[in-house]
């Protein structure tokens, strides 16, 4: 059904006498559902308008949206939520989520990968007597791996931000390469693929989710950094986030530390694992813009998960393809976002490192502890700063009055 | 970025039918649904959807901005009113399609010359 056209009987008031209260009154609840379709912001603005619009189109004594409505309203409500995520990364608030990814998720991958092996040598240390263990101690691929996402932490908290993202790049991109022959290997030999060993070693990676892999590899890329992501969260936000992304992502391999013969292919189990996963990502979300944006980000994870839970046969190689597809999409969307930047913008923080922000900023920390001032979101901290600012400007520390200088806090 | 993109390429039906409907003055949602249809004659329908999906481009952009608001019946109507860009890109996309018409017009009276011929 059309919202109006040149042929029907509506005025250009759009005034139309309502024949039938109760259906009018049901018509405008449907209408009302329908327009959640819409980013909240946008139905913040237009949905007043919006459904004084719908109910001066409709016929008298329609009850119900039309089918050609319902999906245009539902079509176009999603088409303005693609269409403002580059916007929504691309925000303060969401280049401090990229900044914060960036710190947490490396570390997170480090664990996973540490999680993984231990759960071999475990799995492993039931079956065989110890001292027969050595094939499955960390191979030189794995070691290799390991030692690469131990450097990328070490580089990206000492600030070497690019060293950390390009080893961090490459070893996604091999990853990536390993799944994808995967792919092409079981779509033409069946489960029963014939593949050099050695090119699952190199992989070392293919058990840690190659989504939380791409997220950190790309907000590496296309991020502030983490040194400013510390400064958003702090050590020990950043140590929580950490703990609940590896416990989350890394909940079989836990199961299977403490018991070697946990049924971890169990229907009930992986939905155990997804719930794992869901509880993490909803503690990375900090009651903030910018937490909010990690979880929306780290729930990209999920999508892998969610995939094993489907009753289907080629259940592994639907994982495969599903992680490589939230891996790779994460990407364009990371990309659009720092192109929204201005290039002024981006350079800010990338040519002036926050070097000499840290005995400033520990400075203020201190000060935010004396006075107990709440100071984790960007929002608290914007606030605790100008508060800051301001005792120093009273006690002629700096000459500026707060609220005209500089708050690295404050949306630009 | 949105100017640039619509240099390069044509507009699209109900952002022209939009864009023309402001022309004459500010106008409200249904208004312009209205008028869409009127201008197109009939022939494009333009649904709620698609309007503010449009109008929030077009917002975006710098094309068309809110002019004012009345509340009417109870029900809250925002007017939208063409911007300069606005109107200088509606002009462009009239003069492209004015010359395209001329060119299919051209054509087609020598094809009906020829065959008079």
């Amino acid at each position: 059904m059309s919202a109006a056209g040149p042929g029907q009987a509506a005025g250009q008031d759009g005034d139309r006498p309502a024949r039938d209260p109760a259906g009018a009154a049901a018509l405008e609840r449907r209408y009302l559902r329908l327009l959640r379709c819409y980013p909240p912001a946008h139905r913040e603005v237009h949905r007043e308008e919006m459904l004084g619009v719908l109910l001066a189109g409709a016929r008298p004594g329609q009850r119900t949206p039309g089918l050609g409505q319902t999906v245009n309203l539902a079509a176009c409500g999603l088409a303005i939520r693609v269409r403002r995520i580059p916007g929504w990364l691309a925000a303060d608030a969401g280049q401090d989520a990229l900044a914060v990814i960036s710190l947490i998720a490396p570390a997170a991958v480090l664990i996973l990968l540490a999680l993984q092996q231990a759960a071999i040598t475990a799995w492993a240390s039931a079956r065989v007597p110890p001292w027969l263990l050595v094939p499955v101690l960390p191979s030189l691929a794995e070691s290799v791996v390991g030692l690469a996402w131990l450097a990328v932490v070490l580089l990206a908290l000492t600030g070497r931000q690019r060293k950390a993202a390009a080893i961090a790049s490459v070893s996604l991109t091999l990853a990536l390469l390993i799944l994808v022959i995967l792919v092409t290997a079981i779509m033409q030999q069946g489960h029963n693929v014939n593949l050099p060993g050695a090119l699952f070693q190199f992989a070392g990676i293919a058990d840690v989710p190659v989504v939380l892999v791409s997220l950190a590899a790309c907000s590496l890329v296309f991020s502030p950094g983490p040194r400013r992501g510390l400064a958003i969260v702090g050590w020990r936000r950043a140590c929580l986030m950490i703990a609940g992304l590896a416990a989350g992502f890394g909940f079989p391999a836990i199961v299977q530390l403490a018991d070697p013969a946990a049924p971890i292919w169990d229907l009930a189990f992986r939905l155990l694992g997804v719930l794992a996963i869901a509880v993490a990502v909803a503690v990375t979300c900090v009651r903030s813009p910018a937490g909010r944006r990690v979880a929306g980000l780290m729930a990209a994870g999920l999508l892998p998960s969610l995939a094993v839970t489907l009753p289907v046969r080629e259940l592994y190689l639907v994982i495969v393809l599903v992680s490589l597809l939230a891996a790779v999409l994460v990407w364009p969307v990371a990309i659009v976002s720092w192109r929204g930047r201005g290039r002024a913008e981006r350079r800010r923080p990338l040519a002036k490192p926050d070097l000499d922000f840290t005995a400033v900023y520990a400075e203020f920390q201190a000060f935010c502890a004396r006075r107990r001032l709440p100071a984790s979101s960007t929002r608290q901290l914007e606030r605790a700063w100008d508060a800051w600012q301001a005792g120093r400007y009273r006690r002629g520390e700096i000459s500026q009055w707060p609220y005209y200088g500089d708050n690295p806090f404050r949306p630009r | 970025m949105y100017i640039y993109d619509m240099k390069k390429r044509s507009m699209q039906e109900p952002t022209f039918l939009i864009l023309t409907a402001l022309a004459a003055g500010p106008q409200h949602g249904y208004g312009i649904i209205t008028d869409a249809g009127r201008i197109s004659g009939g022939v494009t329908r333009l649904q709620t959807g698609t309007l503010y999906m449009a109008l929030d481009r077009l917002s975006s952009a710098g094309l068309v901005e809110p002019d004012r608001e009345e509340v009417a019946d109870g029900r809250l109507r925002r007017y939208y009113r063409l911007t300069d860009d606005g109107a200088a890109l509606l002009g462009a996309e009239t003069e492209r399609r004015r010359a395209s018409a001329a060119v299919a017009a051209q054509r087609l009276s020598a094809r009906l010359a020829g065959g008079t011929a």
